[in-house]
């Protein structure tokens, strides 16, 4: 990881008429790493993500990719990156292989070179035996897998993840998490959006919270649990929680009433449940875990994030 | 600056989408035409020149085949660019997929015409060749009229895409089939000569692209085009094409690059 910054943004703004998409955020992503935008639907994520693809003339504030400017340079920015949309926007009509030729075209590349990419990219994402196979054929994961396979046709210095893996199954899922691991590996800075609190932990070095169009926090997974929330979280449930939460004062260091639960955040998960108990309280159940970000999420926003 | 090399990767990737589905264009683009020269220009012909010898010298086989040399260009630039340019833009999403790359909105709507031209000339080539066969040429300018439907296909391509790729839901696809097309099909001089027409209504004709296509492909294939309508003939249709296609690059443009 270098401190060359790919993507810098400043004020970065997306207004469609009245309504305010991107509202004036700042980030910046550094050569190698791997970055996440975290937060809800409509937060933002996804018309961020397409004006750093350049795709989406920013209406305010300034973005450099590449060091060069979207609304001008966009075929230059475009030639450098890959690009994985929220929808697979794979050709139905086409095979497997012919899906990646096709697109490799796009970049001007030589037929000998795509053929000779296709046929690695095919073994990277688990493909090869479906290289003839009609895309309209294969799984959601295996779609998803072909259309980052078609992503990487052109070797980009920069890829473009937008939910990569909401809708899909948790097998698929975690196939998916492991190709994206190896790329990382290799060096690819990647850029996803999530609103899955354990994908952002799992793959980003960092990650911007975002909510209703504004950046609400940055940092590392782990730096972001430090400062933010309890290292951690006793979740109860009950049948009638009415008064639950009054009796609940001084345990822990934070209590959250949720619709479903009541979060209590505390340095020692085990002592606050005793303490629970020992109040006369019997909740339905009762979990002890480690914060994670979606508890960050919730102490910021006072909302979850998957409503 | 458009690369024509990006324009072509869009025509390289039509042409891979249509290896598969190539059949279901048969019936549009080729087996039609047959029936309509067939049924109307040699059946329907025999009964009209027995009684009606007086088209200009032409029998009713050689009035129509031209015309529907221009009727099949309009058909095929119309399956080519209604629900495939839906698709990009919405079902499937394949327009974002191309221009999330290198290759900008007028590269892709110039990559998207182009093969519409490629289909249109094609088709346009193996009916001709059929009807000359069949006998419905007289003059060796024949050989021209496909380039002259090639026109009259570009200027309909253009300017469905654009029409396509305004609309904000696909309602109104079916309409334009049967209250814009069909209509334009069967009065633009293409079964009749619009003198047939009452007075008031021929200007009406004469607006419509698909006389202008029939016309020109008929003054072509007879031989007889003389400068001055031919010069307006291609000029009204090159003009279609060249809005038509500034529109679809504007709606396109609005769609994916919003």
């Amino acid at each position: 990881m270098s401190d060359e910054l790919l993507i810098e943004a400043h004020g970065l703004t997306k207004r469609y008429g009245e309504f305010v998409a991107v509202d004036g955020i700042d980030f910046g992503v550094r050569q190698g790493e791997t970055f996440g935008f975290l937060g809800p639907n409509g937060a933002g994520k996804s018309s961020t993500m397409r004006m750093i693809g350049a795709v989406s003339p920013p209406s305010g504030g300034t973005l450099r990719v590449f060091g060069r400017d979207p609304a001008r340079d966009g075929t230059a920015i475009r030639a450098r990156l890959g690009v994985v949309p929220q929808d697979d926007n794979l050709d139905l009509e086409l095979d497997v292989a012919e899906n990646l030729f096709v697109y490799g075209r796009f970049f001007g590349l030589p037929r000998d070179v795509i053929r000779r990419r296709a046929d690695e990219l095919l073994e990277f994402v688990q493909l090869a035996e479906r290289r003839d196979a009609k895309v309209d054929s294969l799984s959601g994961g295996m779609k998803r897998r072909l259309t980052i396979a078609r992503a990487l046709v052109n070797e980009p210095d920069l890829m473009l993840l937008d939910e990569p893996t909401t809708g899909l199954d948790p097998q698929a899922r975690h196939a998916l998490w492991d190709r994206l691991y190896r790329l990382k590996q290799r060096g690819v800075t990647l850029v996803l959006t999530t609103h899955y609190m354990d994908e952002a932990e799992q793959l980003c070095d960092r990650l911007v919270i975002m909510d209703r169009a504004r950046i609400v926090a940055e940092g590392s997974p782990r730096e972001l649990i430090e400062r933010f929330v309890e290292p951690e979280v006793v979740e109860l449930r009950f049948t009638s929680p009415d008064g639950a939460a009054s009796r609940l004062d001084g345990i822990g260091k934070r209590v959250e009433v949720l619709p479903d639960r009541i979060v209590i955040g505390a340095d020692d998960g085990d002592a606050a449940l005793d303490a629970v108990h020992a109040r006369g309280l019997h909740p339905d159940s009762s979990l002890v875990r480690r914060s994670t970000l979606e508890d960050v999420f919730l102490t910021l926003t006072g909302r979850s994030l998957v409503d | 600056m458009a690369s024509l090399r990006r324009v072509l990767a869009v025509v390289v990737w039509q042409a891979a989408s249509y290896r598969h589905v190539w059949r279901g264009s048969v019936t549009v683009s080729f087996l039609n035409p047959v029936f309509f020269l067939l049924s109307i220009g040699v059946l329907l012909g025999r009964l009209v020149d027995s009684r009606h010898p007086h088209l200009g010298g032409l029998s009713y086989l050689q009035f129509v085949a031209p015309a529907l040399l221009a009727t099949t260009a309009m058909q095929t630039a119309a399956s080519m660019s209604t629900f495939s340019v839906r698709a990009g833009l919405k079902w499937l999403r394949t327009f974002h997929a191309v221009t999330a790359t290198p290759v900008s909105v007028p590269e892709l709507v110039g990559g998207l015409l182009a093969w519409a031209g490629v289909r249109v000339l094609f088709s346009a080539a193996v009916f001709a060749a059929i009807a000359a066969v069949g006998g419905a040429f007289t003059s060796g300018f024949a050989a021209l009229a496909p380039l002259a439907a090639l026109l009259c296909g570009l200027a309909f391509a253009a300017a469905i895409t654009a029409f396509s790729s305004s609309l904000d839901n696909d309602q109104w696809l079916a309409p334009f089939f049967r209250f814009v097309l069909v209509p334009l099909f069967l009065f633009s001089g293409t079964f009749f000569p619009l003198s047939r027409l009452p007075e008031w209504i021929r200007p009406v004709a004469w607006a419509t692209p698909l006389w202008h296509g029939v016309t020109l492909c008929r003054d072509v294939a007879t031989g007889r085009a003389a400068l001055l309508p031919t010069a307006g003939h291609v000029a009204y249709l090159a003009g279609l094409a060249i809005v038509g296609t500034a529109l679809a690059v504007r709606a396109c443009e609005r769609r994916l690059l919003s």
